[in-house]
């Protein structure tokens, strides 16, 4: 200290030594860095402010991996691949799968969306609608292929245990006695509970059954949306039509962001139950991928 | 999405499906002779458990099936899996039109009925093999002498692929003993500063 009081002007010294009391830095510090700079004050923390500490957040997007090593395939070498490691099982149960990797970033919104294919995946799911019996939105619902319509009938059934739907959809005049019903308990658990968030309470119940009936449920996590795109047994037209029905889909869901966030497709990779994933380069076929007729079946 | 090193790993092991044992080529319609007439369909039956002599029909499954639908991918491959293990164990081989006579020899070697293969249909002619308590590579050689399937030459890129497969499994030995050994040794340190620290504890 007195190497410093020998330099400083008789009042800096005052201050200075005050200020390395650490009980009293906090009211004179400010006043004190307007005039003169102090060894050590820059990095003393404030008291009550939060400290400006490096960001722990990591990069704002996802990392996207270069794709510069993995080996790409035309549509039907993927095809191939995918059936010989498929063999002997069942061609109706084994999917194949499409996993879309996007440029998006880590926050913000994301895609959500449902679609139909051309060629159905799915066996028919069997949906039931929530709704006051013999309401217009009940005989709509009904023609539409629901297989149960109704509502105390309903609640009484899952009641008892007879969950024999695969979906639930409700019709917001139905949502009051659906409350009261309490069967979020039973419904809730097997994300068959319908909800306003989840898309599943609609007006025009007729169109979304027949939605659901043919369609596809897909949301992007982690970046990437995962949906099954056709059965082992389809041939290489079929599972071609359907993702590009997909792709087409997911770009229009992104560009309808746009005004947000920008999401692009950045690679697609075909899968199935059992099988690895095959980054596909967006050929159908090269010339040595067997005839496409090879292709489909068992 | 699954790191890209993983995935990459995982697409090098797809080799597996293009050589080894069963990769050949079954004769088809423009390349099928009198002996050795094309070959239309395979039906294996087996049964769930390796007892009875089921395994090496499990393991023909596993191992020599993916070859062969990946060389003949027109060619219909079903297996049906049942829990009768005193059932039998049988792959049925479809030809066109006729059964060479290597193959009608060594399917009346043990004459089974496989009640859950398909039948034949018009133009079709099929030859049924036991393979109860055989290795997966015996009923392969026995398949081959009935069809007359070519072998699929392995290229040099599979060549070398292989052994850049295999080089990197010889490696994985003693990398994986030497992060053994780090892991270890961080554990112990860190076991001995607790212990330390809590007999300092103790003192106070």
């Amino acid at each position: 200290m007195s190497s410093y009081g020998s330099v400083l002007p008789t009042a800096a010294r005052g201050l200075l030594s005050s200020c390395r009391n650490p009980l009293r830095d906090a009211s004179i510090a400010p006043v004190l860095s307007n005039f003169q700079q102090v060894r050590g004050l820059k990095n003393k923390p404030k008291k009550g402010k939060e400290q400006p500490t490096k960001s722990r957040k990591g990069p704002q997007e996802f990392r996207q991996i270069n794709l510069k090593d993995m080996p790409q395939y035309s549509l039907c070498d993927a095809m191939r691949y995918i059936r010989a490691i498929e063999v002997g099982r069942e061609p109706t149960v084994q999917k194949y799968e499409l996993h879309i990797r996007l440029r998006t970033k880590r926050d913000g919104p994301v895609i959500r969306n449902m679609l139909r294919f051309p060629h159905a995946v799915q066996t028919e799911s069997r949906i039931c609608v929530i709704c006051p019996p013999g309401s217009k939105a009940a005989k709509e619902a009904l023609a539409a292929g629901a297989v149960l319509v109704g509502e105390q009938e309903v609640f009484d059934a899952v009641k008892a245990g007879t969950i024999e739907f695969d979906r639930c959809l409700a019709h917001p005049d139905s949502l009051p006695a659906l409350n009261k019903a309490a069967l979020g308990r039973i419904l809730g658990p097997r994300g068959l509970m319908p909800s306003v968030k989840t898309g599943t309470v609609v007006e025009d119940v007729a169109a979304r059954v027949e939605m659901l009936r043919g369609g596809t449920v897909y949301r992007e996590r982690d970046a990437v949306i995962r949906l099954p795109v056709g059965q082992l047994g389809f041939s290489p037209e079929q599972l071609r039509d359907n993702m590009r029905v997909t792709l087409d889909q997911i770009k229009k869901d992104a560009s309808a962001l746009t005004d947000r966030v920008n999401k692009e497709v950045y690679e697609v990779v075909l899968s199935s139950t059992n099988g690895p994933g095959f980054s596909l380069n967006g050929e159908f076929r090269t010339e040595n991928s067997p005839p496409t007729s090879a292709l489909t079946g068992m | 999405m699954v790191n890209l090193f993983k995935r990459l790993r995982k697409l090098e092991t797809m080799l597996q499906t293009k050589i080894g044992t069963g990769a050949a080529i079954f004769p088809s319609i423009s390349s099928a002779s009198k002996e050795f007439p094309a070959v239309t369909r395979l039906h294996l039956t087996y049964a769930r458990k390796i007892d009875q002599g089921h395994g090496g029909a499990r393991h023909f499954w596993r191992k020599c099936l993916p070859r062969l639908k990946y060389h003949n991918p027109g060619v219909p491959m079903t297996v049906a899996q049942t829990s009768n293990q005193q059932g039998p164990a049988a792959l049925t081989i479809y030809f066109a039109e006729r059964v060479g006579s290597a193959a009608t020899a060594l399917a009346n070697e043990k004459k089974v009925k496989d009640e859950l293969a398909p039948a034949p249909e018009a133009n079709e002619q099929s030859a049924v093999l036991d393979i109860k308590n055989r290795t997966y590579q015996q009923i392969w050689d026995r398949v081959q002498a009935m069809t007359g399937a070519k072998v699929v030459p392995v290229t040099p890129d599979d060549i070398a692929l292989q052994h850049k497969l295999s080089e990197i499994k010889k490696k994985a030995g003693p990398d994986r003993q030497r992060v053994q050994a780090i892991r270890q040794a961080k554990k112990d340190q860190e076991r001995m500063l607790a212990e330390a620290r809590g007999q300092v504890e103790k003192q106070v």
